[in-house]
């Protein structure tokens, strides 16, 4: 028989060998989900603010550029094209991106007025953490958007967003990518395609 | 002998229907991200399927959008409300079905109790009180059983009137549609009106309620065809996933509330 000191020691050590990842992971978790509510409070205050819509989008651009990893998404939106890409064309492509997002979001701050959301449940994601949300619009149907954060240098950083469980960045790809193989697997396409989407 | 000969068939019908189809030529193999890319998209139909698309898109320009925006022009918001709620009720029982042969008796539950209360207290399916009582709806169709028993989708499909699709859900399709009880219900011209009549407001209402996401969807991506593939194909997998994931408690709003969450999702 084992001396109980030995077997105790043994289950301590186990049990703190097993327990310190899930601790560190619940703390992640929670810190995701802390993220998620302020980077959401930020922008509800600013959807729901008095603010023209100039200074709506100024502040909105703000809060994109300090909380999305929009040079991730950017990459992950171009997929296999972005090792074909020169990196002048690389470049040109993430500064286009960029505005095309806040473009796109700032074009739905109106539709967005009287939004509000309520954090859900956190869960562990390959690449980061999911935190799922509810948002509610006066006379809409709540929708369940989730929020996948990651840490990028450091800090925590949005790098997709799930709605009704479709992945905008894996539906932003499938576009790109298709677009890019019905023109002649050129980037350069994309980009003049792109840059008409900022001018017009 | 008979079954040897069926099995000949098979590929003959499928390179015959290829052949008519125009199917994609996938990417050489010394290209892998692009062949990995090709078989991701899960669309080897896609000249067909483009073809398809078009016809749809202008048929959608010419009736169904206009419809679809009178339809949400002329009838305020209430009546529209309270015809979808008219229309998601008669819905319940091929619904129920399909809880109950997904092996969902919760589901089944609230899609019973929902009739149930809708169809009395929310003044015969006009109303849906049942959402406020903890009855929730949930979306399911022969399609998502079929996913929940373990048959795969098959290749992508975009069919005429019916928009984006697969074998699988186009089956469970045309399962939900002879399996509803509503369409049984006497002969003779007046309820094949009523029966057509139905089916034309089910699809304006379906088509009423995604104009702006459709128009929007149109206006920004540079590959429509391709945004909306994988729209479809994402938002079916969360369906099924929410149906096969679904170990929640449902406790009724009148019912004493458990302090913890129930099992997680």
């Amino acid at each position: 028989m084992l001396p109980r000191r030995l077997v105790l020691m043994f289950g301590a050590a186990t049990l703190a060998a097993t327990t310190a990842p899930i601790t560190a992971r619940a703390q992640s978790a929670a810190d995701a989900a802390s993220f998620v509510k302020a980077t959401g409070g930020q922008l509800v205050q600013t959807v729901n603010g008095s603010g023209s819509t100039e200074q709506k989008a100024q502040e909105m651009a703000k809060i994109i550029d300090t909380r999305v990893d929009v040079n991730g998404i950017a990459r992950f939106c171009l997929g296999r094209f972005w090792q074909v890409a020169t990196p002048d064309q690389q470049k040109q492509y993430l500064d286009l991106f960029h505005r095309v997002l806040v473009r796109s979001i700032d074009s739905k701050i109106g539709e967005y007025k009287g939004v509000s959301f309520a954090v859900g449940r956190t869960v562990n994601r390959e690449e980061g953490q999911l935190v799922s949300t509810i948002i509610t619009r006066p006379g809409q149907a709540p929708s369940d958007v989730d929020w996948l954060i990651k840490q990028v240098d450091g800090s925590p950083k949005i790098i997709d967003v799930i709605a009704e469980g479709t992945s905008l960045r894996l539906t932003q790809r499938s576009d790109y990518s298709s677009f890019i193989v019905h023109n002649n697997e050129s980037v350069q396409a994309l980009l003049d395609a792109l840059k008409k989407q900022v001018s017009s | 002998m008979r079954t040897t000969q069926r099995f000949w068939l098979v590929p003959a019908i499928l390179g015959l229907a290829c052949i008519l189809a125009g199917c994609a030529t996938p990417p050489p193999a010394s290209d892998p991200a692009a062949l990995a890319e090709f078989h991701q998209a899960n669309d080897p139909l896609e000249p067909t399927n483009r073809v398809l698309y078009k016809v749809n898109t202008a048929l959608d320009d010419y009736v169904l959008r206009p419809a679809a925006i009178a339809y949400r022009d002329v009838l305020p918001q209430a009546v529209r409300t309270a015809i979808h709620n008219q229309l998601n009720n008669l819905a319940t029982p091929v619904k129920l079905g399909n809880d109950m042969a997904e092996g969902e008796p919760r589901l089944a539950g609230n899609t019973f109790m929902r009739f149930v209360i809708n169809t009395t207290v929310g003044g015969l399916g006009f109303f849906d009180p049942a959402s406020h009582w903890g009855y929730p709806d949930h979306d399911t169709d022969f399609g998502i059983t079929l996913a929940v028993w373990g048959l795969p989708e098959g290749p992508f499909l975009f069919l005429p009137l019916l928009g984006p699709s697969n074998p699988r859900d186009a089956t469970g399709r045309l399962v939900d549609i002879a399996a509803d009880p509503l369409g049984r219900f006497g002969t003779g011209a007046i309820v094949t009106g009523l029966n057509w009549g139905h089916f034309a407001v089910n699809v304006v209402d379906a088509r009423s309620r995604v104009l702006g996401d459709i128009a929007s969807i149109k206006k920004t991506a540079l590959d429509p065809y391709a945004t909306f593939r994988s729209l479809y194909r994402q938002h079916r997998d969360a369906q099924i996933g929410d149906v096969r994931n679904f170990n929640e408690h449902t406790i009724p709003a009148w019912y004493p509330q458990p302090q913890a969450p129930a099992t997680p999702r």
